[in-house]
């Protein structure tokens, strides 16, 4: 499960994580997606980038 | 003292102090990180949990989640260690149900609180995940706290200042343009009609000096003003960055008022 909150800053990136998903799923860029959740700093977007769902 | 509001969301200030001074503007930000009270979950009393997630780790989740309280039901809440009772009473705390069965992942808006006005500031968190036939019940308690105990009970996210910027280029400047295309900001630009490099955007300037560093002779300098700040206040959600400001001034007022009353000979 994605960690609630950017360990980093403590944003609260996992809100964002399903519609990140489904996005980038559909082939849409990753950076445009995260431009558009409002995901700014590189600390929160690293979260989403390099999460892995492994149960 | 002048502030000049430079952007203003829902979640995010952006604000410039004038004629301040650093210690100031960092015992600001230390308040608005550390001393402002909001309201998280601090109890959680498992019922059932047949989700292959931990309780503590549940409970850790629940603890992070935002939860959105407008300034009435969080003024009327009583910080626990103020309050008469003994452990929890409905003074001090506000209770959270969460009752689902799966298959599915559990979301915070799956959530229920007893008091309508303070609930989860997003709806979309996933929490956990239960398989088929798994099922979860608890009761959570939110209460008030503050950032000094615990980071869930901090309101902001990112709460940070900066000098303002103050760029100097000098008259024997030779126009060869290699500080604006050096900057990443798009601070510097060269201006055809005077043949100038013009600063563009002076608040955006991160004072990286990357500028500083192609210029040949050292015509450009990057300083900046010891008495201003650019001040950015951003918050999970759970309180407006205005409201986090104004109560921060409020604690730092009453701690100078404490100051005052030692000095004066009183306790
Ligand atoms: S210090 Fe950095 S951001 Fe500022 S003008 Fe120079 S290159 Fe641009
Ligand atoms: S790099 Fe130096 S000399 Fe060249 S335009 Fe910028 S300030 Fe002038
Ligand atoms: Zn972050
Ligand atoms: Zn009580």
């Amino acid at each position: 499960m994605i960690p609630v909150r950017c360990i980093s800053c403590g944003k609260v990136v996992s809100a964002y994580f399903d519609e990140y998903q489904n996005r980038t799923a559909e082939g849409e860029d990753p950076k445009v997606v995260l431009d558009d959740l409002g995901v700014n700093r590189y600390c929160c977007r690293r979260m989403l980038i390099s999460h892995v769902e492994t149960w | 003292m002048e502030i000049d509001v430079k952007k203003k969301q829902e979640n995010e200030l952006v604000f410039i102090i004038r004629d301040s001074d650093l210690s100031f503007a960092n015992a600001i930000r230390r308040i608005c990180m550390m001393e402002v009270p909001k309201i998280a979950i601090e109890d959680v009393h498992m019922i059932k949990n047949e989700s292959a997630m931990f309780d503590e780790v549940l409970a850790h989740r629940l603890g992070l989640v935002p939860l959105f309280s407008d300034s009435e039901s969080a003024e009327a809440l009583l910080i626990p260690s103020e309050c008469d009772c003994e452990d929890q009473c409905p003074k001090c705390s506000v209770s959270l149900v969460l009752r689902k069965k799966g298959p599915g992942v559990v979301y915070t808006k799956d959530l229920s609180s007893e008091d309508s006005k303070i609930k989860p500031v997003h709806d979309t968190i996933p929490l956990l995940k239960l398989m088929e036939d798994q099922e979860v019940e608890l009761e959570a308690t939110a209460r008030l706290g503050i950032g000094m105990d615990h980071a869930k009970w901090e309101p902001t996210t990112a709460c940070a200042y900066k000098h303002y910027p103050h760029i100097t280029i000098d008259e024997k400047c030779d126009q060869c343009q290699k500080c604006a295309d050096a900057c990443p900001r798009g601070v510097l630009e060269f201006d055809e009609k005077t043949n100038q490099i013009k600063v563009v955007d002076l608040e955006n300037c991160s004072m990286c000096k990357s500028c500083v560093r192609v210029c040949d002779h050292k015509y450009i300098t990057i300083g900046h003003k010891d008495s201003d700040f650019i001040f950015t206040i951003e918050t999970d959600g759970s309180i407006p960055p205005e409201e986090v400001l104004i109560k921060a001034c409020d604690v730092l007022s009453n701690k100078a008022d404490k100051i005052i009353t030692f000095c004066e000979g009183g306790s």
